[in-house]
């Protein structure tokens, strides 16, 4: 018999908690709500690419293990390794990365997550300054002016401008119509087709962000004129509209992508933009502007909350004698100075996202990788460890993009033998532990 | 607009409209106007929602600014999806991450009560140029 549910999508970040769909006891017939996105997520359970037994590369290429063996190989590749790395977790729940943190503590393991190459960064430098990130809801009711600063959120999460830009709000009834867009970015992406008449479109010339900011810091502060040619590119006639939008509106949220967390000038211009936020803070009078982070895995931001709460620190630890110690490292660092003999691998791909030299290195030491499909570092993996998909056929705890809890639910049964993350972590940890 | 509207939909001529002949200073947008219709003038036409699926990414901009849609699915005020079974004015859902169109009936482009408007928020606003509105 069919019925219909309510859940949540772990497709990406946004974490949409009004996705309806009608199974049976079997399989799920129908999906209502989700985008492309979340529909591939949940492609991804009769895919093709999906992993259905723990295998391991031999002389003769992979083989096909049963469960109690695998675990005792991972056991025994773990042991003999000194310095190993954990890395991943964010498209796992929350449970299963404090798991993950009790086996980097007690193996004495680098362990760290997507966010450090991501929005980590931004959060980092905000929280030294003091400033805070808003949550969708505030933004859905008050927000007057959205500035995507360097990212396409069309294609990144596709359902997250149909939340907040075109929705209605509680105090701002007309929606779209009261709320303006401002867009920076070095080309017209999708996301510029959204845009409408009052809107801001700004074309910038490529790593010259922090020019910008630092003239609008000028700017806003009064008694400076932009100059007759503009700067980088852009417009006297666009600078002077930035400043008004920046200096009428009420409630302002910036939205900063990784094209503004990955320019040359090493983390200058997040200082930069910052500050502005600040500024703009102490000279509003009513109102306020506020970040809101973009990152694309479903729980990435889980990790920075798990890591915090159990180790002090949200990325990048180091444990040594089952104690998290200082380290500048992180884990693109860690690979570069081959810092490492064991690479523990849990739900990314690090050698397709990372730079040919990394990956190159990651390569030459043996991975083990817990992970629910094919991916490029699926082929040259020693180890693999299969999973269920969260938030499909396990249930756990993930952090949203605006650092909301949200509960995934169980929809349907894993295929037979495929455990959890949850699962397969505490049996390591179990075996770890005797 | 609603002149314009009924030209569309082929239900009057541009003869149709008196200061467009009587006024020599509009001839010339008169030839236009007559020059792009062509044959096509007079002939009656239907409203037609074209969504093209190999573009559509089920963003769901479509159904949230939808002003009928927003009337009656209260849900999407907050930026949520409609609720399911659809209500029978709504226009536009999201299905198996496309979008579908569920009931021309209801558009405001149509007539509605007498409040036919010239809307065009769907196709402005598909950042995928997925959504066409036509006159076929």
């Amino acid at each position: 018999m069919s019925e219909q549910l309510k859940i949540t999508c772990s497709g990406c970040s946004l974490l949409c908690d009004d996705i309806i769909i009608i199974k049976d006891d079997k399989e799920i017939k129908e999906i209502l709500g989700a985008c492309q996105k979340g529909i591939n997520k949940f492609n991804q359970i009769k895919s093709k690419n999906r992993i259905l037994s723990p295998l391991y590369k031999d002389k003769g290429g992979l083989k096909v293990l049963e469960w109690d063996l695998a675990l005792n190989k991972a056991i025994q590749i773990i042991k003999n390794a000194k310095k190993p790395l954990i890395y991943g977790l964010s498209t796992i729940s929350c449970e299963s990365q404090i798991l993950a943190l009790k086996i980097a503590k007690k193996i004495d393991a680098f362990i760290d997550s997507n966010s450090t190459i991501c929005q980590g960064k931004f959060l980092n430098i905000a929280s030294e300054m003091g400033i805070t990130t808003t949550t969708l809801t505030e933004i859905i009711n008050k927000s007057d002016l959205i500035i995507l600063w360097g990212t396409n959120i069309v294609e990144s999460i596709p359902r997250l401008f149909s939340k907040i830009l075109f929705s209605r709000g509680k105090f701002r009834m007309t929606g779209r119509e009261i709320k303006n867009l401002i867009i920076v970015d070095i080309y017209k992406t999708a996301s510029f087709k959204v845009m409408g008449t009052r809107d801001l479109a700004i074309i910038i010339r490529p790593n010259e962000d922090i020019e910008l900011i630092k003239i609008l810091k000028k700017a806003v502060k009064g008694d400076y004129t932009f100059p007759n040619e503009g700067i980088s590119g852009i417009d006297k006639q666009d600078l002077e509209r930035f400043k008004t939008f920046l200096l009428n509106s009420e409630h302002i949220t910036i939205l900063p992508g990784q094209a503004l967390l990955n320019q040359k000038t090493n983390g200058d211009a997040i200082k930069e933009l910052l500050e502005l936020v600040n500024l703009l803070n102490n000279i509003k009078n009513n109102g306020r502007i506020s970040l809101l982070m973009v990152g694309g895995h479903y729980n990435m931001v889980g990790f920075e909350h798990m890591a915090l709460s159990e180790t002090g620190k949200n990325q990048s630890i180091q444990f040594k004698n089952g104690e998290s110690i200082k380290s500048d490292d992180n884990i693109i660092s860690k690979i570069q100075k081959e810092d490492f003999d064991l690479s523990i691998i849990i739900g990314t791909d690090p050698i397709s996202h990372f730079p040919l030299e990394i990956s190159k290195i990651l390569s030459s030491k043996p991975i083990i990788l817990i992970d629910n499909k094919k991916s490029g570092t699926f082929l040259i993996a020693t180890l693999i460890l299969p999973t269920s998909i969260t938030g499909i056929e396990n249930k756990g705890l993930a952090f949203r993009l605006d650092h909301v809890p949200i509960q995934l639910k169980k929809i349907i049964e894993p295929p037979s033998l495929i455990q959890s993350d949850y699962e397969l972590l505490q049996k390591i940890l179990d075996r770890l532990n005797k | 607009m609603a002149f314009s509207l009924e030209l569309l939909k082929g239900n009057v001529k541009i003869e149709d409209c008196t200061p467009l002949l009587d006024d020599p200073k509009y001839q010339e947008k008169y030839l236009k106007l007559k020059d792009l219709l062509k044959s096509e003038e007079g002939k009656k036409k239907e409203l037609k929602i074209n969504i093209e699926n190999e573009l559509c990414d089920g963003c769901g901009i479509c159904v949230t600014i939808c002003p009928v849609n927003a009337r009656y699915c209260y849900s999407i005020l907050s930026g949520k999806a409609p609720d399911y079974p659809p209500d029978t004015h709504q226009l536009f859902m999201v299905k198996e991450g496309k979008c579908e169109l569920l009931n021309i009936k209801y558009c405001r482009r149509l007539e509605t009560e007498g409040k036919e408007r010239e809307c065009r928020v769907c196709e402005t606003y598909c950042p995928r140029e997925a959504l066409k509105i036509e006159y076929i």
